[in-house]
């Protein structure tokens, strides 16, 4: 097989990482393709930044029952929490030298949405992050599962509310319509059932930890996707894992994520469900056939994907020698461009591509390049020695996926040549 | 310029707007030269003749942030032991109100609001009453996002509702924010700029080169050239339009104030868009809301006065419509604290030369108030977005299921 040229590391690096980082440019340039993508997918992961002390459940749900005041003040802990919380995994995405582990937690994030303005309960969220980080590169099933128990879930989507007798519906449409088979499989009656099933599964309301209470449980039997039973969560979920449409939704956000905006075939999506069902949901094996796939490394593919608030923050900040905004601006900045970690707009999560980019959020990514590549460039005393390139032409080929939409500056110099690339439309895709 | 400074600026554009249409590139060069001001020799000529088509029919919404109280905005008259007997520390004697008293209509208008009155006299101004939803929800963010996107209680949706109505009415720019908050204008077919004034706008764009709309580019980019092409051309209409806007002598203080001149010279200079979105905060009186209220409605009314003197004066009354809406309004029984809390429906004020003035909707009845003590809705908001809809912009209602009102 072919060595990576420095072009194609860049597009594995760009797609996986979170900048196209020079010295993990250099490090997978030269290897072959299969072996690049394996050190991309082993990475081993970064220590974690020391996790700060929310208020518990324990805490803040009693102060709510205490009284109106009580309430507010736990809505103002939690405000304050919240922030603290994505100023924490904005550090850790800086600092980390595992991005693509980083970037697979995000991805699970979008996918199982949880947000800290419904739930008001920073420290659940927070586990919640600890949860998708360790099964990020694992095994869906046990995923889905987990998350299925997952406290911030549960309150998220109504879950602990959802008792014998007074059925909440709300996860299981989800879990059905967004997390496995996808709108056109089941019916309502199909919801309803599984909410029957789901019935039990709760939270203490002194602690804030899962628990199945069998006294809350619904045993009738009940008919899902066509099958009848007394069922519980567990055998809900295991018969939606049976379901080929499963995996090949999975499949569809795995291009979306790694391959293109643009919409997939349904026989590539076929076959790619095929594959991670024969891959008994392994993450690793299934972003193994993603990575070396021929779709992932097709010319036509590079500059596909628009570059998430995340990429342009903190990947571009990654990339060089630039200067770097305080956590408090980077929490804002993500508000501004529209991916405010741990409160998604909606269950289903960041619509993310085409929809990054507004006229707003334009203006807004470009004034923090403009502010980037300016730093840097008053930066003087470090001459043209703050890029590791040797030529304008090295240069472009690090910084953008496709080639400048604008001509180049007419002054020579590779710190004005970088101001130029990073606000050229081609900075923006991946 | 300082760079500290510079992305502090920058900081002030709202957050994003959803999905951007690739569409609007298409036709909007066109929409831009032809609205453009005209070749320098007859732009003081153009200012009196110019034909009607390049007049706009503007909006002006005014978010009344927080939630505003509807009850001591208008009112009862003809409730009034009741009112007062729910509100011991936020009413005034009656006599007082009988002053205000919008004729006929049994509602009084906050006295704060006096400078109103001429408007109202010209037959300028309608209140609707008792506008709201079915199943109100009482939380800030949840209810914004209904009010913002015409949705039903339980239904979720990231479209606008000026989002369905604008790419009916034109192309080209449709919205523009002074202030934060995309909110009603969020959505893929809505093209809108958001800057603090004509003036910091002009410095950030600034940044922004053109770029060609590339066709054979992956779509990706295709619609990231695209939409950089649009905030150039947009930054060059705001540049050539208001390159030198004058202050408004006299125009109302405050930072309502200063945001409603900005729409003025914007209007006065004939920008090319349909809707101007400002804030009015600080609507969330759960304690001491009498003075609290009583100041925000009298800064809203001395601004809306300027504005529509400003509007007069220059002949463009007639082109503009200013709309206020708030989240909720509050609960009927005033709480320990001299406050509100979260209640349910509220009033809008609308307002224009072509304004059929008077008060609409039915009043709500204070004798049935709903499980948490608010007060019934019963008046449909998307019935007043509809009307704006279909009776200001003139295009397809997508809300027809809603009577609309013929207050305009």
């Amino acid at each position: 097989m072919n060595a990576l040229t420095f072009r194609e590391a860049r597009h594995l690096v760009s797609r996986t990482g979170l900048g196209a980082e020079w010295s993990s440019i250099k490090k997978l340039e030269g290897l072959a393709q299969a072996q690049a993508v394996e050190h991309v997918i082993n990475q081993s992961p970064s220590p974690l930044r020391p996790t700060p002390r929310f208020s518990p459940w324990s805490k803040l749900e009693p102060m709510r029952d205490d009284s109106t005041q009580g309430r507010k003040d736990a809505w103002v802990i939690a405000q304050e929490e919240g922030k603290r919380l994505q100023g924490w995994w904005i550090e850790q995405m800086m600092a980390t030298q595992s991005p693509f582990i980083e970037r697979m937690t995000l991805f699970w994030h979008g996918f199982f949405t949880s947000s800290i303005q419904k739930t008001l309960q920073p420290s659940l969220l927070l586990e919640q992050n600890l949860m998708l980080r360790t099964q990020a590169l694992g095994n869906f099933k046990t995923l889905l599962h987990a998350v299925s128990r997952d406290p911030a879930m549960l309150v998220y989507l109504d879950g602990y509310e959802n008792i014998k007798g007074r059925p909440n519906e709300n996860f299981a449409r989800e879990l059905l319509e967004l997390f496995t088979i996808g709108p056109k499989e089941y019916s309502q009656a199909d919801v309803k059932a599984a909410a029957i099933a789901f019935t039990g599964w709760g939270l203490d309301p002194h602690t804030g930890d899962f628990v199945v209470r069998p006294d809350q449980h619904d045993k009738r039997p009940v008919t899902f996707l066509g099958r009848t039973g007394s069922f519980d969560g567990a055998d809900i979920i295991n018969i939606l894992l049976e379901h080929p449409k499963t995996a090949e939704r999975l499949a569809e956000q795995f291009w979306k994520a790694f391959v293109s905006n643009s919409r997939p075939s349904s026989k590539t999506m076929q076959a790619w469900g095929a594959q991670i069902r024969r891959a008994d949901y392994d993450i690793k094996e299934a972003l193994r056939m993603v990575l070396n796939s021929p779709e992932f490394w097709d010319e036509h593919n590079r500059g596909a994907i628009v570059k998430s608030p995340i990429d342009i923050l903190i990947g571009t900040a990654r990339m060089g020698n630039y200067p770097r905004e305080s956590t408090g601006e980077l929490v804002n900045l993500c508000r501004l461009l529209g991916q405010q970690l741990f409160d998604p707009p909606t269950v289903k999560g960041w619509a993310g591509g085409e929809h990054w980019i507004s006229t707003q959020t334009l203006l807004v990514r470009a004034s923090y390049l403009a502010k980037i590549a300016r730093g840097s460039m008053d930066r003087k005393t470090d001459g043209d020695a703050g890029f590791p390139v040797s030529s304008s032409r090295e240069l472009i080929d690090w910084l953008v996926a496709v080639p400048p939409v604008n001509p180049p500056p007419e002054i020579p110099g590779n710190r004005r040549l970088a101001h130029a690339l990073l606000l050229d439309p081609a900075f923006q895709v991946a | 310029m300082n760079r500290r400074g510079f992305l502090k600026l920058a900081s002030l554009v709202p957050a994003a707007g959803l999905m951007p249409s690739t569409l609007w590139a298409a036709s909007s060069k066109k929409t831009i030269s032809a609205s453009s001001t005209p070749s320098p020799t007859n732009t003081q000529e153009t200012a009196v003749t110019a034909p009607k088509t390049v007049r706009r029919r503007n909006i002006v919404l005014i978010k009344l942030s927080g939630g505003n109280d509807g009850l001591n905005t208008l009112v009862p008259l003809k409730d009034y032991a009741k009112y007062q007997k729910f509100r011991p520390t936020l009413s005034q004697p009656a006599q007082a109100y009988k002053l205000a008293s919008l004729d006929g209509s049994g509602m009084a208008l906050n006295l704060y609001m006096s400078h109103l009155s001429k408007w109202w006299n010209q037959g300028n101004v309608a209140w609707i009453q008792g506008v709201g939803y079915e199943h109100p929800i009482l939380s800030h963010f949840r209810s914004s996002d209904i009010w913002d996107t015409a949705s039903d209680a339980f239904v979720e949706s990231e479209i606008g509702w000026l989002a369905q109505v604008l790419p009916q009415y034109k192309s080209g720019l449709h919205g523009i924010i002074v202030g934060e908050g995309l909110g009603p204008m969020s959505g893929k077919d809505c093209h809108t700029i958001a800057m603090q004034s004509p003036q910091v706008f002009l410095n950030q764009i600034s940044l922004v080169k053109d770029a060609n709309p590339l066709k054979n580019a992956s779509p990706a980019l295709a619609h990231i050239t695209n939409i950089q092409h649009q905030l150039h051309e947009a930054g060059l209409q705001i540049k050539e339009k208001m390159g030198n806007p004058r202050p408004i002598p006299g125009f109302a203080n405050g930072v309502l104030g200063r945001r409603l001149e900005s729409v003025a010279q914007m209007i006065l200079s004939d920008v090319d868009t349909a809707v101007y979105k400002v804030e009015h905060s600080g609507f969330d009186t759960h304690a001491n809301q009498l003075n609290k209220q009583n100041n925000l409605l009298n800064e809203l009314a001395i601004a809306l006065d300027s504005f529509a003197n400003t509007m007069q004066a220059n002949g463009r009354w007639d082109d503009v419509l200013v709309v206020t809406y708030s989240e909720f309004g509050r609960r009927v029984q005033e709480n320990k604290g001299g406050g509100t809390d979260h209640g349910a429906a509220s009033v809008q004020l609308v307002m224009g030369g072509k304004v059929r003035g008077g008060v609409y909707g039915e009043r709500p009845n204070l004798n049935e108030l709903d499980k948490d003590g608010n007060l019934h809705m019963t008046t449909d908001f998307r019935q007043v977005y509809g009307t704006l809809a279909s009776r200001w912009f003139n295009v397809n209602n997508p809300w027809s299921q809603f009577k609309t009102i013929p207050f305009v």
